[in-house]
This record gives C-alpha cells, sequence and structure tokens, in this order.
C-alpha cells in the first residue's frame, strides 16, 4: 500500500503538457496512446467482428435447418462455396471455424477485455493514462493486424481454417488433410500469434496500471470489482497465452517444416513426403487447454465484473460481500489453470488423471455459487433502476446459472463420455461464455457509453433490443441441450444420414428462426450505439449517480483524464443508500466528516434489518 | 472379401464403350459393385446429388474407363499428370482430395461402375438418402408428401420471420413516437419502469414453466428415454439422473428468485434499497452447502468413472476399431483373441489396414464394414486411426472415445440388448446402433459411420464363422468357431 503517492505528481505534469499538445487526426483518431481512444478503437473493431461472426453462424445455421434447401442468394454471397444455392461441407466447417475464433478471441477477448479495461482501469483507479500508453496503441494495432489477417483467410485457395476453432493436429497440420488445413491454416496461425502479442502488451499494461498507478487512497481492497475482474484476467491472459503461442510455433514447425511434435505414424504420402514418427497428436491438446480453459475465464471474468459493478450500482445497495466476491475471483482463475483436462476426457487419458481434473472442475462450482447468491443477494430489498444496463446484467446472472448447471454435467468425468463433443457442449458453451461475456458486454456499453461518447443511448431501443435478445438466445439455445442428450454431435453439416436424428428437423428450424430474430435485434442495438455516438441526448456527468472514479472526470474527454488534481479516494465504491447519508450514494472521492487522511477508513455505519422502513430522503435524481 | 481402404470419392465415370455387353455377368457385377459402393463410395458421394463429391449419374458416359480407374485409384496422380479433366474436376471440387483405392482391384471398380450404370438408368425413386424435411417421429414418410409439407413449412416459417421483423419495426416506431410525445408533455407516457418489471415476472415464470415442459416433453426424444444398451448404461444413466435432479432444483429455486427480485425490487421513489453489505454467516451457508453437494456428485462421479475406465474382464473379446476419412472398419482378434500386428507404412500397400499378414496371429483376424457383437458377451474396443482424429461415439451404448492416429486407445463394456429387443423397445423395425464420428475430420465427418449390429450369442457366433479370415487357409465353419471358445479359455487359463 506504499506505492500511490509517487504517480500524482508526475502525471500531474503529463497532464498539463498533454492539455496544450496539438493534435493531428492521425494522432487523435488513429495512432492514439490515448486510452479512452484506444478502448473505442477495441470496442468499434469487436463490433465489427463480432457482426461478420454473427452473419457465418446464420448461413451455417440456415444449412442445419434446411438440409434439402437451395438458397441461390448464397451464391452471389460466398460465391464458389454456394454453388447452386447449397453451401459446400468444406465451407461449413470454415464457417464453423472463423464463427468460433473470431468470437472467442476478437470480440470476447479482445473486444470485451480490450474495450472495457483500457477505459476503465485508469479511471477507475486514478490514473492519468496506462502506465505505458505507447504499448498500449501496439497491443491496438496487433489486434487490427490480426483481425485483417484472419479475414484475408477466408479469400485464400482452399478457404480459411477448417479444423474447428481448436484446430487440433493432425487435422491442421496436415496441410493436404482438408482444403481449408492449406493457406487458410496458415493465415489463422499467424493471425493468432499477433493476436497473443498484442494480448500480451495489453496484459502487461492492465497488471502495471493496476498495481502502481492507483490514486492516493485507492488500496487494493477499495478496488471496484471490475478492476479486480481485468486485473485477474489481466494475469490469467499473462500466464496462458504464452503457452498457445508455443503450441502455435510448434505447429507451424509440424506444417511447414517436417518436425513431428504433434505426429505418429503418418506416412509421407500424408504428410508432405516426410514421414512422421514419434510426436503426439495430444500433446497439442494439452499445450491448447492450458491456455483454453483459462481463457474462458479471460472472457468470463470481465463480464462478471462489469455484472458486479452495473448491479450495485442500479440496485441502490453495495455488493454483497464484496471481500467474498474478490475471494471467489481468486478461486475461479487458481482453479483455472489446473482443470484443463476436463476437455480431454476422452482422448485415453489415464482414468486416474481424469478423476483428478474432475475434482478440481467440480470445486469450480463453490465460488461460481458464491458469485451467484451475492448476485442476488444484492438484488434483494434493493431499489432496481432496471436501465438497459441493469437488465442485460441480470440477463448475464441469468444465463450463468442456465450455463454454469450443465457445467456440472460436463465436468463429471463419467457423464461426459456419452455428451463429448455433442450440441449439449454447443448449448452449454453458448450459453454461460457466449451469452453471458455478450450480455456482460452490453451491459457494459449501454452503462458506459455516457463515459465512452458523451451522450446517452436511447433508452427504449436498449429495452427491446434486450427482451428479443434474452427470449431469442435462450430459445436458440436451450433446445439444444435435448438434441445433444439424444447423441447428435456437433460440427455436423446436416444430421440427415441418421434416422435417429429425424425428429430433431423440427426443432433446428425453430432454432434457426429464433437466431434470425435475434441476429435482427442487433441491428436495433447497432441503430441505437451508431446513431447515438452522434444524436444522442448529451450526457450528465454523473449519469447513474454512481460511485466510482470515472464518473469524476469531465464529460468531454481529456488526456490526462482530470483538469486538476487526481481525486483521493476515501471509501470503498460501494456506498449505495448508505444510513445517514441524504443521497443514496456517496462518491469514492467524498471524505467522512471527520476523515482527514484518505488512508484511514471511513466510520463503520451500524445497520439491521428492520432499518429499511426508516423515513427516507428522496434523491434529486428520483 | 477384400477390405478397401478409403472413400471413394469421385468423379466416377464411365465408358460408352462399356454398355456394350449387358449380359449376366454384368448383373452379378452390379451385384458387387452395390456391395463395393456401399461400403466405399457413400461417405462422400450418392448417384443423383451432390454430397462432398459430385453426384455419379452417369459418371460412365461422361468419362473414359480407362480415366476411370486411374482417377479412383490415385486422383492425386493423375492430377499431377497434368490431366485436363482430372484437374478441372479437382478444381470444381474446391480442390478436397478423392481418397485413394490403390487396394481395389481393376474389376473391382469395374463392379463399381456397372452398378452406378444400373442406378443411372433406373427411374428416379425415393432416394436412398433420408429426407430431412418428414416433420413427424415417424422415419418414414412417403418422400413426395415429406417434400409438399416441407415447402408448405418452410415458406410459412419465413412469412412467420417477416411478420415479427415487421411487427418489430412497427413497435420500435410506436414506442419512438410515445417517447416524443412524452418529451413534450414533460411527463413519460410509458412507464418503463413498472413494464420492464412486470416483463421480468412474465419471462421468470414462462420460461421456468417452458424448460419444465421441455425437459419433459424433448426428454422424451433423448438417449436417456431408452434402456441403455451396455451393462455400464444403468449406472451412467442413475448418475445422469442424480445429477439432473439437483441441478434441476437448483436451476429452478435460482432463477425463480432472480426473475422475482427483479419484479419485487423495481424502483420506487417511496422506498429506500437497504444498505447490507455482508453478512459472514449467511456466506459461510452458502459456501459450505454448494461444497456438500458436490462432494457427493463427485464422489458418486468418481465411482461410476472407475466403473467405466477400469480393469477389462480378461476375456473380453478384443476387436480393433480402424477409422479413417471417411469410414471404419472392425477386425476381430481371431480364434486367438490376439490381434496381428500392423505397420502404417502398410497400409494400403499390404492390405487395407496395414496389417502384417505375415504374423501368424494376424492370419486368423476378420475385417469387416459392420461392427457385430454378441449380447452379454464382453467387448474390448481397441482403437486406431489412418490420418486424422476421429472419434468413435456409440451412444446407445453410452461408449465414446477418440481414434487418435499412433496413439493406441480402447474401451470396454458389454452390449445388453441385441439390434432385434431394441427396435421392438422403440417401437421401429428400422432401428439399427450405429458409431458415429465424433471428432471433426473433414468434409464428409457428418456421413462417417459404421453399422453395429447385436445379435444373440448363438446367432454372433455364426455370424462369425461365416467371415473370411484374413489369410484364408480353409473354408471357415463350424469348428473354427469352437476353436475361438477353446483358445478364449485357454488364454483366461495362462
Amino acid at each position: 500500500m506504499s506505492t500511490h503517492t509517487a504517480n500524482t505528481d508526475g502525471t500531474n505534469h503529463d497532464a498539463h503538457d498533454h492539455g496544450h499538445h496539438h493534435e493531428t487526426f492521425i494522432s487523435k483518431y488513429v495512432f492514439s496512446m490515448d486510452h479512452k481512444m484506444i478502448a473505442k478503437q477495441f470496442l468499434i473493431t469487436g463490433i465489427i467482428m463480432g457482426v461478420i461472426g454473427m452473419m457465418m453462424s446464420l448461413i451455417f445455421r440456415l444449412q442445419l435447418a434446411y438440409p434439402d434447401m437451395k438458397f441461390p442468394f448464397l451464391e452471389s454471397v460466398i460465391g464458389q462455396w454456394g454453388k447452386d444455392g447449397k453451401l459446400d461441407p468444406n465451407f461449413y466447417l470454415a464457417l464453423i471455424t472463423i464463427h468460433g475464433t473470431i468470437m472467442v478471441f476478437y470480440v470476447l477477448t479482445a473486444g470485451l477485455s480490450g474495450t472495457f479495461s483500457n477505459l476503465l482501469i485508469p479511471l477507475q483507479v486514478g490514473a492519468r493514462d496506462m502506465a505505458s500508453p505507447f504499448m498500449n496503441m501496439l497491443s491496438y494495432w496487433f489486434f487490427f493486424l490480426s483481425s485483417i489477417v484472419l479475414l484475408s483467410s477466408l479469400f485464400v485457395d482452399g478457404g480459411p481454417a477448417s479444423a474447428g476453432w481448436t484446430v487440433y493436429p493432425p487435422l491442421s497440420a496436415l496441410p493436404k488433410a482438408i482444403p481449408g488445413s492449406g493457406t487458410g491454416m496458415t493465415l489463422w496461425l499467424v493471425a493468432i500469434i499477433l493476436f497473443i502479442a498484442s494480448a500480451l502488451l495489453g496484459g502487461i499494461n492492465y497488471i502495471t496500471t493496476v498495481l502502481n498507478m492507483r490514486t492516493k487512497g485507492m488500496k487494493m481492497t477499495r478496488m471496484p470489482l471490475t478492476i479486480w475482474a481485468f486485473f485477474i484476467t489481466a494475469v490469467l491472459g499473462l500466464l496462458s497465452f504464452p503457452v498457445l503461442l508455443g503450441a502455435g510455433l510448434l505447429l507451424i514447425f509440424d506444417r511447414s517444416f517436417g518436425t513431428s511434435f504433434y505426429l505418429n505414424e503418418i506416412v509421407a504420402e500424408l504428410a508432405g513426403g516426410i514421414e512422421r514418427v514419434g510426436g503426439s497428436p495430444v500433446l497439442y491438446q494439452h499445450l491448447f487447454w492450458f491456455l483454453g480453459h483459462p481463457e474462458v475465464y479471460i472472457i468470463l471474468l470481465p463480464a462478471l465484473g462489469i455484472t458486479s459493478e452495473v448491479i450495485a450500482t442500479n440496485s441502490r445497495k453495495p455488493i454483497f460481500g464484496y471481500r467474498a466476491m474478490i475471494g471467489s475471483i481468486l478461486a475461479i482463475a487458481f482453479l483455472s489453470f489446473i482443470v484443463w483436462g476436463h476437455h480431454m476426457f476422452i482422448t485415453g487419458m489415464n482414468p486416474f488423471l481424469g478423476s483428478v481434473f474432475m475434482l478440481g472442475t467440480l470445486i469450480i462450482a463453490v465460488p461460481s455459487a458464491v458469485k451467484t447468491f451475492n448476485y442476488l443477494a444484492t438484488l434483494w430489498k434493493g431499489n432496481l433502476h432496471l436501465t438497459p444496463a441493469m437488465m442485460f446484467a441480470i440477463g448475464l446472472v441469468s444465463f450463468f446459472i442456465s450455463g454454469g448447471l450443465t457445467g456440472i454435467y460436463l465436468g463429471n468425468a463419467a457423464l461426459d463420455i456419452n455428451l463429448h463433443d455433442t450440441y449439449f457442449v454447443v448449448a452449454h458453451f453458448h450459453l454461460v461464455m457466449g451469452s453471458a461475456a455478450i450480455f456482460g458486454m452490453l451491459s457494459g456499453i449501454y452503462h458506459w457509453f455516457p463515459r465512452m461518447f458523451g451522450r446517452m443511448m436511447n433508452n427504449t431501443l436498449g429495452y427491446i433490443h434486450f427482451w428479443l435478445t434474452l427470449i431469442s438466445a435462450y430459445c436458440v439455445f436451450f433446445p439444444m441441450h435435448f438434441m445433444g442428450l439424444a447423441g447428435v454431435p456437433r460440427r455436423y453439416y446436416a444430421n440427415t444420414a441418421y434416422d435417429q436424428f429425424n425428429v430433431f428437423v423440427d426443432m433446428n428450424q425453430f432454432v434457426t428462426i429464433a437466431a434470425i430474430i435475434g441476429g435482427a435485434a442487433q441491428l436495433l442495438f447497432l441503430i441505437n450505439f451508431f446513431g447515438s455516438i452522434f444524436k444522442g441526448k448529451r450526457a450528465p456527468q454523473n449519469p447513474w449517480n454512481s460511485n466510482t472514479l470515472e464518473w469524476t472526470a469531465p464529460v468531454k474527454h481529456i488526456h490526462g483524464n482530470w483538469p486538476g488534481d487526481i481525486p483521493y479516494v476515501y471509501r470503498w465504491p460501494y456506498d449505495y443508500s448508505k444510513p445517514g447519508s441524504e443521497l443514496d450514494f456517496i462518491p469514492q472521492n467524498i471524505p467522512d466528516a471527520d476523515q482527514t487522511d484518505p488512508l484511514d477508513e471511513p466510520k463503520p455505519v451500524h445497520f439491521d434489518l428492520k432499518n429499511t422502513t426508516m423515513p427516507l430522503v428522496e434523491n434529486k435524481e428520483a | 472379401m477384400k477390405i478397401v481402404t478409403s472413400v471413394l470419392k469421385s468423379l466416377v465415370l464411365v465408358t460408352a464403350l462399356f454398355s456394350f455387353s449387358i449380359t449376366a455377368a454384368f448383373a452379378q457385377s452390379a451385384e458387387e459393385g452395390e456391395k463395393l459402393y456401399n461400403a466405399n463410395c457413400t461417405s462422400c458421394h450418392a448417384i443423383n446429388e451432390k454430397v462432398v463429391g459430385p453426384a455419379l449419374k452417369n459418371v460412365h458416359t461422361k468419362r473414359k474407363e480407362a480415366w476411370l480407374l486411374k482417377w479412383i485409384k490415385n486422383s492425386q496422380a493423375l492430377i499431377k499428370s497434368g490431366d485436363a479433366d482430372a484437374v478441372a474436376i479437382y478444381k470444381e471440387n474446391n480442390e478436397s482430395v478423392m481418397t485413394s483405392f490403390e487396394n481395389l482391384s481393376d474389376n473391382q471398380i469395374k463392379s463399381i461402375i456397372a452398378f452406378i450404370k444400373k442406378e443411372s438408368e433406373a427411374p428416379l425413386q425415393a432416394s436412398v438418402v433420408p429426407t430431412g424435411t418428414s416433420s413427424s417421429n415417424t422415419t418414414t414418410t412417403d418422400s413426395i408428401s415429406a417434400e409438399v409439407s416441407g415447402t408448405l413449412k418452410t415458406s410459412i416459417n419465413w412469412l412467420v420471420i417477416i411478420i415479427m421483423l415487421l411487427l418489430i419495426m412497427v413497435i420500435v416506431l410506436v414506442l419512438d413516437i410515445l417517447a416524443k410525445v412524452g418529451e413534450i408533455q414533460g411527463k413519460p407516457v410509458i412507464n418503463w419502469n413498472g413494464i420492464n418489471a412486470k416483463l421480468m415476472l412474465a419471462f421468470g415464470s414462462i420460461g421456468i414453466l417452458a424448460s419444465a415442459w421441455e425437459i419433459w416433453e424433448h426428454g422424451k426424444l433423448t438417449v436417456f428415454n431408452q434402456t441403455p444398451a451396455s451393462t455400464h448404461g444403468a449406472e451412467y444413466d442413475n448418475m445422469f439422473m442424480i445429477t439432473l435432479i439437483i441441478t434441476g432444483i437448483v436451476f429452478f429455486i435460482t432463477q425463480g428468485l432472480l426473475f422475482w427480485y427483479a419484479y419485487k425490487y423495481k424502483h420506487s421513489s417511496k422506498r429506500r434499497a437497504l444498505f447490507y453489505p455482508d453478512n459472514h454467516k449467511i456466506e459461510l451457508i452458502w459456501t459450505v452447502i454448494p461444497a456438500i453437494v458436490l462432494t457427493i456428485l463427485v464422489v458418486r462421479g468418481l465411482k461410476t468413472w472407475t466403473e467405466m475406465t477400469g480393469e477389462k474382464d480378461p476375456k473380453s473379446r478384443i476387436v480393433e476399431v480402424y477409422g479413417y476419412q471417411f469410414a471404419w472398419n472392425a477386425r476381430y482378434a481371431g480364434d486367438d483373441n490376439i490381434l496381428g500386428k500392423h505397420d502404417f507404412r502398410q497400409i494400403g500397400v499390404m492390405n487395407a489396414l496395414g496389417v502384417d499378414t505375415n504374423d501368424l496371429k494376424a492370419q486368423d483376424d476378420i475385417v469387416t464394414n459392420e461392427l457385430h457383437l454378441g449380447v452379454g458377451e464382453p467387448v474390448l474396443l481397441k482403437f486406431r486411426a489412418k490420418d486424422v482424429i476421429h472419434s468413435a461415439y456409440l451412444p446407445h451404448f453410452r461408449v465414446q472415445m477418440n481414434v487418435v492416429p499412433g496413439l493406441p486407445t480402447q474401451f470396454g463394456f458389454t452390449p445388453s440388448l441385441t439390434t432385434a429387443e431394441m427396435r421392438q423397445k422403440l417401437n421401429n423395425p428400422k432401428f439399427d446402433y450405429v458409431i458415429l464420428c465424433n471428432k471433426i475430420c473433414g468434409g464428409a465427418h457428418y456421413r462417417m459411420k459404421m453399422k453395429v449390429v447385436v445379435h444373440t450369442k448363438e446367432e454372433f457366433k455364426q455370424w462369425l464363422a461365416q467371415q473370411p479370415r484374413l489369410v484364408n487357409k480353409s473354408t471357415p465353419n463350424a469348428q473354427a468357431t469352437a476353436q475361438v471358445e477353446t483358445s478364449t479359455k485357454t488364454k483366461v487359463a495362462n
């Protein structure tokens, strides 16, 4: 707790310099080093990638619902891959692969964590900018380059990578195994390596900023839960992404330089003229999932952090069990590193090893349950402002419950035997990781839009967007559980070769229609988002009467965030509806009457449950 | 019977010359061709429609026989030689590589072509491929009526989508106008706080009812509504039901509370939220209770897991399941119940599976295109892959194991219901057990399957005795079957 005082003076000086600095279009909007601008760049790139990823899903959903129908428009959209209006089976695999890659890495990792870590870390801990603005800028541009490389792979001979987003060798290692394992696969690997560079540059920055640049009084135990989530996320990324980098490099060697890290007993004819022996395809899976599992929490924790903040603010209540929330984040983060094997129960691993992974996996349910109950306890006896952000946060909790519970099936090695790689898995991760994280991201966008763009989004559109998205997401993913329980495998181009799956024809059509409606609902969001940037109502400084520091900075963005001194912090961020206070919120920078040193704790209040009916003072906003 | 290495992916085709001699011999060869065609070609091809590879109808008139032979045996070599037709076909099919069939003899390929010719000339009938549009639970619907109802249904679906989209637009416009009216009047026309709160309640209750209904209704379509076809399946289903009940209770309670609170505690200016940041006792309770429940699930799960993956019955019959793009083969260990050696370098050279026929233990091995098992007979499946990772998934037996090139895996179980019994239980005379491929492996992944037949013990013995050994020393007979038993017994005794 001794580091906070050092930065205040130095960065003040910086801010002064920057304030008078003349900026060109390029330095302001393109190669910007301002964390707020970089956050917007991440967000808008993320949204564009998200739209592309979703369009892909609609194309393959059409195929799944109407395997015998021809859609002549496909040929004009995807050319040779949709000859005569029929989607090519190889391109179907390409679509699911790129859909997964885009959603997992480009939208829910970079788009979510990149946006909100960048925007909120300096603003909420009270720093002028990131520890290294230059590295921060590089982080975005590596991400941008990576997106371009990935998208360009859609246009190469043989199509983009088609081995599933996990790109297991030998399918991905043998360029002749499928059309998508040629140039497209190489570009995929290059894109991921660039992406890892971006994630690491960003992660180091987030960690350093949180540890070293907090303002005076911002103890670790006074940080908003968003910051805790971003901080732990960055640590997870820093520890796990390099392993994926290693895995990717070895795969490149196997593909291009004749090595056999992941290959065994492959004849020369299949492997570019060199016989491959001695490696292990399962080694790749271990390396991949050593990233892959923490990656799930890299996606989910920021969404949970955002939810904690949004739910507390809009319930006008302190988050219940602040320390337990931090504890559960830490527990989830730690456990996420020792459970990767649950993705590999049926690779033939030693059954004892399977037991160990199963034990670790099911333990994760405990901190997750604590988080859920704490959210419920926060809502209990709150005074809920049902803003779009709040509703999306509630939606997240709902998905987190639904998807989390099916994790108990899949984490159980025995049950996994019959559920592995079926639609049950698709349903599970689209609820808990896909929908939940997207809802966290949307919640964050609605909540911090005024902070980002100085204008308000349209609430009415927001409500309709929420309801359509919530209902369609459940209609898309909930029925999939039952297909999975009937043994329908994922990644099938059609189920027509199996009589036993004919009963799901109707269900597949229902799911596709729900997906199309859900997709259309996102148009409302896009209209609202881009429309409000230019035409939204001007935002007040603190539209949600929130306690955290970002709302003490002026609406207009300036370099260095605060015009004068950085505010000191006197309390934790959750003093909502505190007894004895006239307003129902007390921002972190407001000292108690007799509190002179920010490091002192404010006087604890005595509260009891019978207190609730005391006559209350209205706040101005209500 | 000869086994064939890979799938016929191709553009088969035939020569006009070929059609000269329609003789008895031809009929016979078409019949053999049909078998070979079903075993090797159907993963990627159909007669009348493009699947992964092009439709094969009339290929015999489109290409010369000599060309077809070359193409089927090794299409890549033909492409490299610069043959214009070959290159064009390769490009046209997005450069998917057709599996080479060098182990098919010229005569065998000719008989396949004969079969295609026969099929091409046959009047177009209900195709072999099941129509995906039949809407009821019955698997057999007249294909024409299915098609009609399919189109009808589809256009209604599209109409519904368009109407819904229009409806959404209208609602958005109306709400927008109302919001503007509210602004002018200085008082919002719509009380969104109340509406959203009520919608939360409605969504919560309808959602809970709908999911209960779906678990009930669609639960019937799952394999858990069917008796498992293996002995460990009962234990598995038991574990599943325990998990379903526990998670179900938690699901309904937490979702119920979530949406109830969202409704109950909606904003009111007459009320102030309760400042209630912490309660260690409550938190301890809701940490410890989930921990206890999970302990129960873990302990029960470990028991099931150990039972399913633990030591196998040493008397188990050993069968190798061999996967490749895009089909399966089964290899029975034969009378000695020991699989002969194999070498991946010999795949397609010595024989399709690369089994070393000089190895004495290999000579009695039996290779088939279907997996036949005896009810009540423990079997140990040993998995081997040629090219990429596949996964052998037998949902009715609660069995799945990855099939990894260069990494032997295995799964042992005991079938407990014959195909006939299962058909009766499901009231579906066409039902068949199946091995599906459940690890993405390429364009025809979704068609990569092998039929599984469970016989009574006697039927199985008979079936096995009829299968040719890898090295055909004598005609298989009942004596050979007897040998299986003795040698198995000896092995156990040892």
